[in-house]
């Protein structure tokens, strides 16, 4: 191989980047992203050329491009590449293959995401030394929806200095000026005299080029990829069966694991009753208690370790204080509704002059929902090889690169052993909702492949440990109040939120130091309303501490957020004697945007027409919610017929979406559908329950999750739109359950406050149905 | 030994006859479409074709195959390599997202469509009872309607 060893800054020089801090530190302007963006310098290896951290041209003419996303199925893979393939002018076809890089480049660092901002219109100092840090990391993730907002610039400068440098490349070539070519169709093209280069010829000579500084990106109206559906990169393999999740790697003489966490958070194991006789099952290698609070088999196959951890006897010590109940959480959050002073996120007017002016037009309501989990198709887990040498290489299938190595340094140090270099290899998953950027998998995987050096340990989790065992959403209770005015509108809004903070309990896994529990940002999302034209408004917040860890969950809290305020939005409306569209249309008097995406989802909806009768006398109703959130705006209506005998089905749900820049609109609409089911799941049908401190749910049959015969008709429609490309992966789910909640009481006159709204009643084999809770309990 | 015809190759594997057939295919003969989700019949992403039947193969111990025709999705090609028309309708509605349960549910609307060549949505949703968690049902509905058409112009 052939590698320049220099790093450098990709597209700008040390010393114009000098420049950019001090304009910064001076001016307080300056777009640093577009030029600062660190990565290998072009090189040749082998048979490829690699022109900067996201493009290799090989010289058979295919493509590959370095995409550092988690492909989990939102089709991260595709519709980056088609950013790249856009600016370089290639053809989308089966000659690119996308890749997730090896190495951990800081140009593939998620600080933006990270910072919450976007990399072209990132400024100041702030923003520059946040890039340093989180780049020098690097941190490299995929969460929060922001996958296409992180790199579409940063890819889209990537292929424009690529076509660039090729350009360059083909002038010296022809021994002409580089504005007599043009390029198309992954070649350049010479016009007077007919002459076409492809790419492929060039690579090798424009890999050693210099890249502009400020390559010109393709106009809006030339481009042909972007905003047109092109079908995903992953798909013809998937429907093969042939791709390598994570729960696939076969590597040389590897052994398998599978492990018994403690049932109660916080336990440690006190002794393995009978070890021996583990041991002695057929295959068993070795029997390891992890970090003193789960244990593990090892074998020569899944399925030997398993059937032994079947065996296992283990008692456990230390759960004392955490034996709580699922009645004992639900008080605990309710009573924080009613602590004298909750953490202040936001006030605008004064809520409280409003609601005491006028207390004959006050609303209160209050709204609960319950502790979920993930359970993503594909169980948790983690391979790691441990070299006698003490260097190391793992496969995962992980949100995040970063976190995976954290997790194997962590689980080698369990096991005394310092590793050097941790090669990380990210695979295709099979779901992860944020449950995957979490270090734990790898940390177990890494302590138990310390013990066998030289011997790749793959640890899948049986599902049993992912229901009961994982990581969590949490639990949370909303408070909603209201003043009306003499329009029905609201004079003021208050929000108040009682969580577990996910702030800290992400935070305590990764960090040597805690955050505040207090105001946490996660906690409130979807209190703010703020595209809502409300006089006053507050937001309020209070940690509410469990034993149980708390991950990321598609959505966080507007998983819980956005069907507090929403349902109560239409509490309001009612209470008002309106209309809940015409109230939202009023309330969003002063957001165009927002307001264009509710009246498309009206239209799809035909709300100004009357619902359908339902059949054999169910009665129907239709609910509506909106919400703004990853820099989206997606509105749902949800039609359901309640039986007379209480069973709720949702017959259809439509979506309109404004995602701003839209790159694959299939892939959009995809992940809409795909929300929405997810949120139905949320709304009907999943709680975790807790006895004894211990979750007693423990498989689908009793962690109930929408399946096709559950599953509406879904209608998306994408509103278009020239803004900057928002987040697509988490806005599907988050008006589900209150346009679902707001369907129920249009039906029946039921208002229902508490997830999930109904329950779930077994009718079959893997089948059930969906039945409103007696009125007592409602 | 266990001997039974696994994608149209007759193979001969030593394993416990009461290991699952997941686990065998998995582990001992390396075919690694079919999915491990649940271990309980519960989420279908290990079903394969046992004598045409879509059968969870987490909990059919492999002595049960015995002699019989075992097709994972890896079989459902044609033996030049072609999509089966499941699976092409599969990639004409871009149905996976993440994929993991797809090999399952496949093989599920396989099974239908060779009992039901034109099953209707209540059919469909009798039939099919797989757990997708991306939620791709809304498009394996369409898909399934869309191989059945193509089946049916032969």
């Amino acid at each position: 191989m052939t590698r320049l060893l220099s790093r450098r800054s990709f597209l700008l020089t040390g010393a114009a980047l000098g420049g950019t801090a001090l304009v910064a530190a001076v001016g307080g302007v300056g777009y640093l992203a577009t030029v600062d963006v660190d990565g290998p310098d072009g090189y040749i290896d082998g048979d490829r050329a690699v022109l900067n951290a996201f493009l290799t041209i090989h010289d058979d003419g295919r493509v590959t491009i370095q995409v550092p996303r988690t492909e989990m199925g939102q089709g991260i893979h595709t519709g980056l590449a088609m950013v790249v393939a856009e600016e370089l002018d290639i053809p989308f076809d089966n000659r690119i293959t996308v890749e997730f890089p090896v190495e951990l480049a800081s140009a593939y660092a998620n600080w933006s995401g990270a910072m919450g901002m976007r990399p072209e219109e990132a400024q100041g100092l702030l923003a520059w030394a946040g890039q340093r840090a989180i780049s020098a990391i690097p941190l490299i993730a995929t969460g929060g929806s922001n996958s296409t907002m992180s790199l579409w610039h940063p890819m889209r400068v990537a292929g424009a200095a690529a076509r660039h440098m090729l350009v360059a490349a083909a002038a010296a070539r022809l021994g002409v000026s580089v504005a007599e070519l043009t390029t198309a169709e992954g070649a350049v093209r010479h016009a007077s005299t007919g002459r076409s280069l492809p790419y492929a010829e060039l690579a090798r000579d424009a890999a050693f080029l210099a890249p502009p500084d400020e390559p010109a990106l393709k106009p809006r109206d030339q481009w042909h990829l972007i905003g047109r559906a092109q079908p995903r990169v992953d798909l013809p393999a998937k429907v093969r069966g042939e791709p390598v999740f994570g729960a696939d790697v076969v590597l040389p003489d590897m052994l398998h694991a599978t492990i018994r966490q403690a049932p109660v958070f916080g336990a440690s194991v006190a002794r393995i009753r009978n070890e021996a006789e583990v041991r002695a099952e057929p295959g068993v290698v070795d029997v390891a208690v992890v970090d003193g609070r789960a244990v593990a088999v090892v074998a020569d196959s899944w399925w030997a370790a398993e059937t032994a951890a079947w065996r296992l006897d283990i008692e456990w010590t230390g759960a004392e204080g955490t034996a709580v109940s699922s009645a004992d959480l639900r008080n605990r959050v309710r009573a924080a509704l009613d602590v004298p002073e909750p953490y202040p996120t936001l006030e605008e007017g004064d809520v409280e002059a409003a609601i005491t002016a006028s207390p004959d037009r006050v609303l209160e309501a209050t709204y609960e929902v319950p502790f979920l989990t993930h359970a993503c198709m594909e169980p948790m887990n983690a391979t790691v090889l441990i070299r006698p040498d003490g260097t190391a290489e793992s496969w995962m299938p992980s949100q995040s690169p970063t976190f995976l190595r954290s997790g194997v340094m962590t689980g080698a140090e369990w096991a005394g052993v310092e590793l050097g270099e941790v090669t990380c290899h990210v695979t295709i998953n099979g779901g992860a909702f944020g449950r995957r950027s979490e270090p734990d998998v790898p940390a177990q995987a890494a302590f138990l492949a310390a013990r066998h050096p030289g011997r790749p340990v793959k640890l899948l989790w049986p599902r049993e440990e992912d229901i009961g065992r994982g990581m969590f959403r949490s639990a949370a209770a909303g408070r909603m109040r209201a003043a009306l005015g003499p329009d029905g509108l609201p004079l003021a809004f208050d929000a108040l939120v009682a969580a577990q903070s996910l702030t800290l309990s992400v935070a305590t896994r990764r960090l040597p130091f805690a955050p505040s529990p207090d105001g946490d940002f996660l906690s409130v999302e979807g209190l703010d309303k703020a595209h809502y034209a409300l006089p006053a408004r507050r937001v309020r917040s209070v940690h509410v501490p469990s034993h149980l860890p708390i991950a990321f969950w598609r959505s966080n809290g507007y998983s819980f957020g956005t069907f507090f305020t929403e349902s109560f939005v239409d509490e309001c409306a009612h209470a008002a004697g309106q209309d809940p569209l015409a109230y939202r249309r009023a309330l969003l008097r002063d957001s165009p945007r927002h307001l264009a995406v509710l009246d498309r989802v009206a239209a799809l909806a035909e709300w100004d027409r009357p619902l359908r009768p339902g059949t054999e006398g169910a009665a129907r109703g239709r609910g509506i919610a909106l919400e703004q959130c990853y820099e989206s705006v997606v509105a749902q209506v949800a039609e359901v017929s309640v039986a007379a005998d209480g069973a709720v089905r949702v017959d259809r749900v439509l979506c309109a979406v404004d995602v701003g820049t839209v790159v694959n609109p299939d892939a959009v609409a995809a992940q809409m559908e795909g929300g929405i089911v997810w949120g139905l799941t949320a709304a009907l049908m999943s709680t975790l329950t807790l006895e004894d401190g211990a979750v007693v749910e423990s498989n689908f049959h009793d962690y109930p999750v929408q399946r096709l015969h559950n599953a509406p008709e879904i209608q998306v429609e994408i509103v278009t739109s020239d803004l900057p490309p928002g987040g697509a992966g988490e806005p599907g789910n988050v008006p589900t359950a209150a346009a679902v909640a707001n369907a129920i009481f249009a039906g029946t006159g039921r208002r229902l406050r508490t997830l999930p709204l109904t329950q779930v009643e077994t009718i079959g084999e893997r089948r059930t149905r969906t039945v409103l809770p007696a009125a007592e309990e409602a | 030994m266990v001997a039974f015809l696994l994608n149209d190759t007759g193979v001969d594997v030593a394993a416990y006859e009461t290991k699952p057939l997941l686990w065998v295919l998995r582990e001992d003969l390396g075919v690694l479409g079919p999915k491990y989700g649940c271990g309980m019949a519960q989420c279908g992403a290990c079903r394969v074709l046992i004598d045409g039947e879509s059968t969870p193969s987490c909990i059919v111990p492999v002595g049960d195959v015995a002699g019989r025709e075992v097709v994972t999705v890896e079989g459902l090609p044609a033996a030049d390599g072609r999509l089966s028309v499941v699976q092409q309708a599969w990639l004409d509605e871009q149905v996976p997202q993440c994929g993991y349960c797809q090999p399952g549910f496949l093989i599920a609307a396989t099974a239908l469509l060779s009992q039901n060549p034109r099953p209707t949505d209540t059919e469909i949703d009798e039939a099919i009872t797989n757990i997708c968690r991306c939620g791709t049902y809304p498009r394996i509905r369409r898909a399934i309607h869309r191989a059945a058409a193509t089946l049916a112009q032969g």
